[in-house]
């Protein structure tokens, strides 16, 4: 019935699935033969070739006749036969010639008076009784700057005082109203202009610190300042000046304060902050020829109350003492100083050379002659002029200006025989030296009721503007009559002479 | 291959004179009446400086330092080729022979030729 049956395993064939091999056709191509050539090239002749000039120097240093290689100028020698006769003669007539005597030239409209052009004052220093303690022109000699401070006060100061300045070239010039205000926290006894920018300001202030304003600053003037430190002065600092720094182009100031102490700032205007870079300090002991004054008591330091550079030899400087000391100093003296050390950062080096006659009195100015190496004049209070040669220790001329205290003296950047004082009387005795009378050429009273005068200083730029600052708070700027700035004939020649003569 | 490079230079440096011209030695006689003869006009009296500039105003000899003697031929070499310009513009048959200049404080006076000129300063009241 049932029996086991195997069928046969049935196959579909798929519609859709088809061969993808679809029928294939061949065929070939060929280009054109392509022809090929080969060819060679080889350098026969090669040479290699190079310039090189050597660094032009400016002519100015190197002129071609110094040295040993002398170029030989053809014709130099019949050229100097030609005209060397010539030459000789008109030198030997010149030399004999009268011709010239007395001949002179008009090239601007001379000034026969002398006159007080502006008067500027701070009407706030003013009320608050502030005297004009010092004066700086700029290097331009447009800007005059003021220090306002107590000169007469003898307790330590601590009242506000500011520095002003004007300029004098500005066409809106309000003699009332200074351009510039800087008001400082204590009285400023000493002020600088750099030499070169015109907008830096150095001041020493009666607390003994030593800061450098810049005008060109909007918001806080303040450059560099010492701060009150272990280096800076403890006494006023009464002279501030900027010398030349160790590299090439860069001031430094320099500050001299009765403490003894004249101190070398450099200007680090990144942290603000003066930087002492060397310092020398004055003591009694050190000074030189000093017998006369060894035997008072007292304090060893030397007070500096005055100091002057010469524009001559960079390396001396003459500092006036409070003792009536005069001492002639240098800059790279090298023996150190017998003052004990006060936790300052640089050693201190004792700088005096060589000691003038001492004066009874401080030494309140001093400067250097712009016209001979060898001359300076210092005044105190003894109301004395006195002409000095650096080269003896006594004065070859002592002229009187006046009765009372002589506060300032400065020499004529222009005429070589001519210097002014300021007298304590309110005067400014201008001083001839090639007159025979020993009056004064020229008094300027500044009118100021017979209150003293404490600076002076004649413009650099402009040789006919001398500005004078007064116990009343006002700076006077006088304009200076032809014969007070002109030079004359002959005059170095008596200069030298005078600075010749020995003193009896 | 060829060895273009000369022996006794570096490769890669050309030498060459700047200034062609022959050195004088300092002993030679020429050089010697030159050095007297300024020496005699230097020595005069109130003489204080003697220049002398070739054509193209350059200072040959001096007795003055650098600046001031390259200031002074400059200056001079420029006012003597005017004046010499101003004479002949003048006339045109006359030529500058002399040139004096009268300071307040000295006098110059300078010597004009074709190829140099000779600057003296005196100060005539010494």
């Amino acid at each position: 019935m049932f029996t086991d049956e195997t069928l046969d395993a049935l196959g579909v064939e798929s519609l859709w699935r088809k061969s993808q091999q679809f029928a294939q056709e061949s065929r070939g191509c060929q280009t054109w033969p392509v022809h090929t050539a080969e060819a060679e090239i080889q350098l026969l002749l090669n040479a290699d070739n190079g310039t090189q000039t050597d660094p032009q120097d400016h002519l100015l240093y190197q002129l071609p006749f110094k040295g040993e290689f002398r170029p030989e100028s053809p014709g130099l020698r019949d050229f100097l036969h030609r005209v060397e006769d010539i030459v000789v003669k008109e030198l030997a007539n010149n030399a004999k010639s009268h011709a010239f005597d007395g001949f002179d030239v008009n090239w601007e409209d001379p000034n026969e008076t002398v006159s007080c052009i502006h008067c500027l004052q701070h009407p706030s220093a003013q009320e608050k009784g502030l005297q004009v303690t010092s004066i700086s022109w700029s290097c331009t000699g447009s800007v005059i700057a003021c220090a306002f401070g107590r000169v007469d006060d003898g307790d330590w100061s601590t009242e506000k005082s500011c520095v002003c300045t004007w300029n004098l070239d500005r066409r809106g010039l309000n003699p009332k109203r200074p351009d510039t205000v800087i008001d400082v926290a204590r009285p400023v006894m000493s002020l600088s202009f750099h030499p070169s920018q015109p907008s830096l300001i150095a001041g020493g202030l009666y607390s003994g610190e030593v800061v450098v304003w810049d005008t060109n600053r909007t918001q806080d003037l303040i450059l560099a300042q010492t701060g009150m430190s272990t280096d800076t002065h403890r006494e006023p600092v009464y002279q501030v000046a900027w010398v030349p720094g160790p590299r090439r182009g860069e001031m430094v100031v320099l500050s001299a304060g009765s403490g003894g102490r004249v101190l070398l700032w450099t200007v680090d205007s990144d942290e603000g902050r003066l930087v002492l870079s060397a310092g020398f300090a004055l003591v009694r002991q050190q000074v030189p020829h000093n017998s006369a004054l060894s035997k008072n008591r007292g304090s060893s330091n030397v007070g500096v109350t005055s100091l002057a550079l010469s524009p001559w030899d960079l390396d001396t400087f003459l500092v006036g003492s409070e003792s009536g000391l005069v001492l002639k100093c240098s800059f790279s003296a090298q023996t150190l100083a017998a003052a004990p050390p006060d936790g300052e950062s640089v050693t201190l080096r004792a700088p005096a050379q060589f000691s003038f006659s001492p004066r009874g009195g401080p030494v309140h100015s001093l400067h250097c002659s712009p016209f001979h190496r060898n001359l300076f004049v210092s005044v105190g209070t003894d109301g004395l002029a006195h002409l000095h040669s650096l080269l003896q220790p006594d004065p070859l001329l002592s002229l009187r200006v006046s009765d009372s205290y002589v506060f300032g003296v400065r020499w004529s950047p222009t005429r070589p025989l001519l210097f002014a004082a300021a007298t304590g009387q309110g005067l400014v005795q201008i001083f001839d030296l090639g007159r025979k009378s020993l009056r004064p050429a020229a008094t300027l009273d500044q009118l100021t009721g017979g209150q003293p005068v404490y600076c002076l200083e004649f413009n650099p730029r402009r040789k006919d503007l001398l500005a004078v600052g007064n116990a009343d708070g006002s700076v006077n700027i006088w304009h200076l009559s032809t014969e007070l700035t002109e030079q004359g004939p002959r005059e170095t020649a008596k200069l030298e002479q005078l600075a010749n003569e020995v003193a009896e | 291959r060829p060895d273009v490079i000369q022996p006794g230079y570096e490769p890669g440096t050309v030498v060459t004179d700047a200034v062609p011209q022959t050195t004088a030695p300092l002993g030679s006689p020429s050089e010697a009446e030159v050095e007297e003869t300024l020496k005699r006009i230097q020595t005069h009296k109130g003489v204080i400086g003697t220049i002398v500039v070739n054509a193209e105003g350059i200072p040959i000899r001096t007795t003055l330092d650098n600046s001031t003697t390259v200031q002074y031929a400059g200056l001079l070499h420029q006012l003597t080729m005017k004046a010499r310009s101003t004479v002949r513009d003048i006339d045109p048959q006359n030529d500058l022979t002399f040139l004096r200049i009268r300071s307040k404080k000295h006098e110059i006076m300078v010597a004009p030729d074709k190829e140099y000129l000779l600057i003296v300063i005196q100060n005539p009241s010494e």
